[in-house]
């Protein structure tokens, strides 16, 4: 599936950030060791769907290119979320950074794609990406040795 | 892709909005169907001339207290206005998509531009001081101040809804004049939502009213003696034949925007990457159905290979345009307003045709529409090569997704071509040559320009500005120009003895 208008790529970034808030509640509540942290990354996925909309929403032109920017390929992105019953903690954290990964590389995609929009969408995006990457890190470090 | 949930939902006549009442017209009720389903939306009433005398008999009742009204206080109408605009943002997009066609990113963006205006025009403390000069001679002092002048009448198009009547309304409002809003009888929706927003926002009854119709209405508002002025966005000959002279013979204030026959001029240097999708907005974006689209491109040098390089790109993008309803969130490109629109288009194809034009990608077939909708409405993009400035094609204002590429040998040619054209509203080059650009800028006569740019659609704070036959008035609207519009120059020089 390729998206390329903006508003498709807007639908799909906060659909990523809610399946992956969901992911970390559902990790939260069966390892219950690491919750606040997982708890948090979900809070930071429903923030980033904020910072997204206020993006589009605040800077969206039709004097600009926004039917026209992208050809994103979703299927590139997209993500299982579903654990096995059996699933250790280090093999859900795995899955965590596998995930983060794919999201990272949607918006850094993303954020090259739009250079063309006005620059509140493209610096979001990017801004995401980056964060991501430190969660990446934290994910890591949680994983028992 | 699922379709987005559309607004409006069942079938209503909708009322005129005069004094603060929704009041039901007395007038012949036509319907409202959405271009892409060819479903009836609403109906909407064709007003009489006695309704519009009701609605100019309220402005004026509530001119003198709304005049009175400081501001700031004024300000915070439209702050409430803003406020209401934003939470109701994804709803009124969906209205314009729903009753004009053009796709949910286009309409996104026509609400972003219209609340822009309403923010503008919050300004309207600071925005209507005027100079002062102390001591202009021993112990005399000069100062300026604007007044509102009354009721305006503010005429829409059928292409932007929302937006077209914003480009005035805050201000005409914000500088304490009282406004009859006429949409097109068209697509109504919009401007009925927004006056229901308007009401909502606190604005004294008589302040902001609308009165839906058609030619009667529009009549009526030119030679209402108690109208101030007209701001009027439509096609070139209604503008310079109809509201423009009307205005002048019963003394109104104007602004009449008229159509457009834009060239995009392509240097040989230009980003050939960022200029593809940049021409696909202009020439494609809303169905063409704009006064900013592009219609003319105009390809500079001698270099056969560059140009059919550039062309089978635009060929190839243009190809791929997705088709279909507005709020499917894929689809790139909305069908044209209704079938009258789309059979005029149709003529001008095939008069490309008849006058010798080579049809490279014709939207008469190349339909790729996502979704089972009738094809009553929708046009793909055509794209005709070999054009020369004389054909109908070339010249006259088409207003749907058509696109005339042409030749030009030196960028000096590709202006006179541009210039010797009688529309001057939104012409742009693409370049990465700063001399190329400057020169463009310095010359072509353009009411706005664009240096790689493909639709030049001034910021809220710039004028909407037109030149020759895309223009006639003096001021504009949008901005400072329309405080001005909207406020009569007082000048007091004063000496206390």
């Amino acid at each position: 599936m390729t998206l390329q208008t903006a508003s498709e790529v807007i639908s799909f970034a906060k659909k990523l950030e809610e399946d992956c808030a969901k992911f970390y509640e559902n990790l939260a509540q069966r390892y219950t060791n690491d919750r606040e942290a997982l708890l948090s990354f979900a809070n930071e996925n429903r923030r980033n769907i904020v910072l997204i909309e206020r993006a589009y929403y605040g800077v969206i032109t039709d004097a600009i290119e926004g039917c026209f920017s992208f050809q994103i390929n979703a299927n590139k992105y997209m993500f299982e979320t579903k654990l096995a019953e059996n699933a250790s903690y280090n093999a859900a954290l795995n899955k965590a950074v596998e995930m983060e990964e794919k999201i990272i590389k949607f918006y850094s995609d993303a954020a090259e794609q739009s250079k063309s929009l006005m620059a509140d969408i493209p610096r979001t995006f990017a801004m995401i990406a980056k964060k991501r990457n430190i969660r990446s890190s934290k994910l890591k470090s949680l994983q028992r040795l | 892709m699922a379709l987005l949930e559309e607004p409006i939902k069942e079938v209503k006549v909708l009322n005129n909005f005069i004094g603060g009442e929704w009041v039901q017209s007395q007038g012949e009720i036509k319907d409202v169907v959405n271009p892409a389903t060819c479903q009836t939306i609403a109906k909407v009433p064709i007003s009489t001339k006695d309704e519009v005398d009701a609605a100019v008999n309220a402005a004026q009742e509530a001119f003198p207290d709304w005049r009175a009204t400081t501001p700031v206080a004024r300000a915070r109408c439209l702050f409430r206005l803003k406020e209401l605009l934003e939470e109701h943002f994804e709803e009124v997009s969906r209205i314009q998509t729903q009753e004009h066609g053009k796709t949910i990113d286009e309409s996104r963006g026509e609400t972003r531009r219209g609340i822009e205006n309403v923010e503008v025009a919050c300004g309207i403390p600071t925005l209507m001081q005027g100079p002062f000069s102390e001591d202009i001679a021993s112990g005399i002092d000069e100062y300026l101040i604007r007044q509102p002048l009354g009721v305006f009448g503010i005429i829409g198009p059928f292409n932007f809804p929302f937006m077209i009547p914003l480009w005035s309304a805050p201000y005409a409002v914000a500088t304490g004049n009282c406004v009859i809003i006429k949409p097109s009888s068209e697509v109504p929706n919009s401007q009925t939502r927004l006056a229901e927003l308007a009401d909502e926002a606190g604005f004294p009854p008589g302040v902001w009213n609308v009165v839906h119709g058609g030619r009667t209405v529009v009549d009526r508002i030119l030679d209402h003696p108690d109208i101030a002025g007209v701001t009027f966005v439509g096609s070139s000959p209604t503008a310079r034949d109809v509201i423009y002279p009307r205005c002048g013979a019963t003394g109104k204030r104007v602004i009449a925007q008229g159509g457009a026959k834009n060239f995009m001029v392509i240097m040989p240097d230009c980003n050939v990457a960022a200029t593809i999708p940049a021409l696909m907005t202009s020439f494609f974006g809303n169905t063409g159905q704009r006064c900013l689209s592009g219609a003319n491109l105009v390809i500079v040098g001698e270099d056969n290979s560059f140009y059919n390089n550039f062309v089978d790109a635009v060929c190839d993008a243009a190809s791929r345009i997705t088709i279909g309803y507005g709020l499917d969130e894929s689809v790139q490109m909305g069908p044209v307003r209704d079938e009258q629109k789309k059979k005029r288009i149709i003529s001008y194809i095939e008069s490309g045709i008849q006058q010798g034009a080579k049809l490279r990608l014709d939207g008469r077939k190349n339909m790729r529409i996502r979704g089972n909708y009738p094809d009553t409405c929708f046009l793909g993009p055509t794209i005709f090569e070999e054009v020369v400035p004389d054909m109908r094609i070339g010249s006259e204002e088409i207003f749907g997704p058509v696109m005339s590429v042409m030749r030009a040998k030196t960028l000096d040619e590709a202006i006179v071509m541009c210039n010797s054209n009688p529309f001057g509203n939104g012409n742009a080059i693409f370049t990465s040559n700063g001399k190329n650009a400057r020169e463009f800028q310095y010359r072509v006569l353009s009411g706005n320009v664009g240096i790689n740019i493909g639709i030049v659609a001034p910021m809220a704070f710039f004028p909407f500005s037109g030149m020759k036959d895309s223009f006639y008035g003096i001021l504009h609207t949008q901005g400072q120009e329309a405080v001005r519009f909207f406020t009569e120059s007082k000048v007091v020089i004063q000496r206390w003895l």
